[in-house]
């Protein structure tokens, strides 16, 4: 296969990257930490400035609710304000929680899915996903948690490393009061065969 | 998964991406423009790091292939771009560039472009990417008898457009 080698050694005199330099040590290991500490870009989910209440709790708002509109702010939990209860009501949401409903989940959550939270990292969520009840499939989805406990969420009321948890989300905010938490949280896994 | 698990899958990709990174970059500055390589080098780790588990053994393959979506995806972002630029350029001319140097090796690059673009990629892949045909099987997601006919191919007809070219080779002549 004399010919083949030629062949070859001809069109790698042409190759275009033989004068390329080696990526330096250092571009390597900034890119390499780059890609592992980055987030999607399709499903950030920014939970922690936007949690729009499908039916605000009245108890939560008082601490962790913000306009319901999504916009990447740093975690609520920080700055409790009371006056933004207010707000809550004028924007016509109501301030309690109703028992969750199939109905109320299958007309207001876009993308819904199962996910076990892969890495916790600066207050960003990685879970990997499972199972997508609605909504485009996605590999990964990252959430910014709120703050160190939040009440927004079934079960222990906040993301932690390896538990299982189903969240469904209204225009990339996570839908809470009772419509997201812990996948073995007492009816939730119901709510969601019975919405999807 | 617990935390000692996220933590040896970093380790593992974090031994495996320089491989992987050297490969990528080279295989983009063969196809597109630096700074296009740039992103899509960026993106093609993002897939492999999402993706690792389903990674196999042989890995570069795999990622050339991941890179060749990657690419193929922000070229038709470029095409549209390009079509925008075009409009503009017709209202407005820049002013004539000389052309870069010519390629060293002409007869050959000439011969490339009369190839179908699906035939001179096949080559570049293994002459320049060094795959064999089980490699570009995988970089291109066709079966690896597939790769094996269409490599075959393709070398034959290079050869042929070569030595058809006017310049008499020192091969003596095709064969069968």
């Amino acid at each position: 296969m004399t010919d083949d080698d030629d062949l070859r050694a001809r069109l790698r005199s042409a190759d275009p990257a033989a004068s390329l330099e080696p990526a330096s040590p250092a571009q390597v290991a900034h890119l390499v930490e780059e890609t592992m500490s980055s987030r999607s870009n399709k499903w950030a989910l920014p939970v922690a400035a936007a949690l729009v209440l499908i039916a605000g709790g009245a108890a939560w708002a008082v601490t962790r609710t913000d306009t319901p509109t999504p916009a990447p702010t740093p975690a609520i939990a920080m700055s409790p304000r009371p006056a933004k209860v207010v707000e809550l009501t004028a924007t016509g949401v109501q301030a309690k929680c109703r028992e969750p409903q199939p109905q109320q989940l299958a007309t207001s959550a876009d993308f819904a899915f199962e996910g076990t939270v892969a890495l916790i990292d600066n207050g960003r969520v990685t879970l990997k996903v499972s199972h997508v009840f609605r909504g485009a499939t996605a590999d990964d989805v990252v959430v910014a948690q709120a703050g160190d406990s939040s009440e927004t969420m079934l079960g222990s009321g906040k993301f932690e490393t390896g538990k299982t948890y189903l969240v469904s989300a209204a225009e990339g905010t996570v839908m809470i009061c009772g419509y997201s938490g812990e996948a073995d949280s007492i009816g939730l896994r119901e709510l969601y065969e019975a919405a999807f | 998964m617990d935390l000692v698990n996220v933590d040896s899958r970093r380790a593992r990709f974090e031994t495996l991406a320089p491989a992987v990174i050297d490969a990528v970059r080279r295989y983009l500055a063969r196809r597109t423009d630096p700074a296009t390589a740039d992103d899509v080098l960026s993106e093609t780790l993002l897939i492999c790091w999402r993706r690792f588990d389903e990674m196999p053994a042989e890995h570069l393959p795999w990622a050339y292939g991941v890179a060749r979506l990657c690419l193929a995806n922000a070229e038709r972002g470029q095409r549209r771009q390009f079509r925008l630029l075009a409009r503009i350029t017709r209202l407005d001319p820049p002013p004539q560039v000389v052309d870069g140097p010519a390629p060293a090796d002409d007869e050959l690059a000439a011969a490339l472009r009369r190839l179908r673009p699906e035939e001179a990629e096949i080559l570049r892949l293994w002459a320049w990417e060094d795959l064999a045909p089980a490699g570009i099987a995988v970089a291109l997601g066709i079966t690896a008898n597939a790769a094996s006919i269409r490599l075959h191919r393709a070398k034959e007809k290079l050869r042929k457009t070569m030595t058809s070219s006017g310049h008499e080779e020192s091969t003596e002549g095709s064969r069968p």
